[in-house]
């Protein structure tokens, strides 16, 4: 006979035996019903990726972070359009995505990161045992803060966030063609700034 | 998405280094609060949960109360609109077809699996039902097959609700979320049918 830890490791919603667990689609369907604890459970499950996707295009952590509230303002006030053909993660990415376009459009893309916001996005995945050490990710993200916008938009997509071209191009409004000779740009001069140039 | 890769990093230097990259980054404050009053200062306040109960047996009995008092609502809206003799037939219809080409689950409504929904809720939900199949039926393809998914998610979303409540039986959220499905259920019954299903406020269980 199971025990009662061993039957919730087997059950998909569940976590730990005090705080219960819901999938996104049960939250989603609660918060369509005005629930609002349970959008900020979607909130408090998902602002920590939209956040690091806003902060990686747009390169400024206070832009960032409005971009990040507006998507979940917005969320919210779309909640009955969202039909749950993609993950709801899928959704919420692209009103962030549309977010930083949109802002970028209003106020010009003059904007500048500093060393204080690339660091802390480096350290804030840190401690996950990776190859890397702290000063190496900084310099990747320096890298990336370096690009191009529209090499950035398309690596941080792409390269970071493993979304496809076709997926990328439809968010970014681009065509397939024009994200692949993005990234294919985003790649090499990231090479080279690296000082990768010739491997891969 | 996606939103996953489908390829490791491999041996490039480049995509080890991307893939090193944190991809969560925690903002540098708690946001919520900002989102709760930009969410408050433009749509209608939605009625507050009410806070832990001070007892949980009354909590039963009220919400047992107010469940019943809401399926009787609810079917008094349902006989008004149509005969009874209308709904009788469509029911017995709906019961055929169900047992034929079942399109949508029909599951019966429980709270975790503890206890079931009052027979007078599921006498009305099955005529509902039976409505819900016949107007759809008439409904082109891409708008049934809309409706029936949507209905077919909400169901899934309480199954869910009700197997995690079976585990923690005396968790109010849990309890309002179930409700909320069910309500949400009838609502969208009732939309197709073309009757209307008051809202649920309070938390309500009928153990």
């Amino acid at each position: 006979m199971l025990s009662g830890a061993a039957k919730r490791a087997d059950n998909p919603v569940m976590m730990n035996a005090d705080r219960p667990t819901l999938s996104d689609t049960a939250l989603v369907e609660a918060a369509r019903g005005g629930d609002m604890r349970s959008f900020e459970r979607l909130y408090r499950l998902h602002s920590s990726r939209i956040m690091g996707i806003c902060l990686r295009m747009c390169r400024r952590r206070d832009v960032a972070e409005d971009c990040v509230q507006q998507t979940f303002v917005r969320a919210w006030r779309n909640l009955g359009a969202f039909e749950g053909r993609s993950a709801f993660s899928t959704w919420l990415h692209r009103i962030a995505v549309n977010e930083v376009l949109t802002y970028a459009r209003n106020h010009g893309t003059r904007t500048e990161t500093s060393d204080e916001d690339v660091e802390e996005t480096a350290e804030s995945g840190l401690g996950g045992g990776g190859e890397f050490d702290a000063g190496e990710v900084v310099d990747v993200e320096r890298a990336i803060a370096g690009l191009p916008e529209g090499a950035r938009h398309v690596l941080v997509l792409q390269a970071v966030y493993g979304y496809s071209h076709e997926e990328v191009a439809d968010m970014l409004g681009i065509a397939v063609g024009t994200c692949k000779a993005q990234l294919h740009r985003g790649r090499k001069l990231l090479r080279e700034r690296m000082g990768l140039e010739g491997s891969g | 998405m996606s939103g996953n890769f489908t390829n490791g990093p491999g041996h490039d230097p480049l995509d080890r280094a991307l893939a090193s990259l944190p991809r969560d980054v925690a903002p540098s404050r708690d946001l919520w609060a900002g989102i709760r009053a930009d969410i408050e200062a433009t749509t209608p306040a939605v009625a507050p949960a009410p806070a832990a109960a001070p007892s949980h047996r009354w909590m039963r009995l009220a919400a047992g109360f107010l469940l019943v008092i809401a399926s009787s609502v609810t079917t008094y809206v349902v006989t008004q609109r149509s005969a009874e003799e209308k709904i009788q037939l469509a029911r017995e219809s709906a019961q055929k077809q169900l047992l034929t080409t079942s399109t949508v689950d029909v599951k019966q409504a429980s709270f975790g699996g503890q206890a079931l929904l009052g027979a007078e809720y599921m006498r009305a939900r099955e005529a509902l039902d039976a409505e819900f199949q016949r107007q759809v039926a008439t409904l082109p393809p891409v708008a049934r097959a809309k409706l029936e998914r949507n209905l077919a998610d909400l169901r899934r979303t309480a199954s869910e609700i009700s197997a995690t409540l079976a585990e923690y039986p005396n968790h109010p959220l849990l309890q309002e979320l179930l409700l909320s499905t069910y309500q949400n259920e009838l609502a969208l019954l009732a939309s197709v049918s073309h009757v209307s299903v008051p809202t649920l406020n309070q938390p309500e269980t009928r153990l």
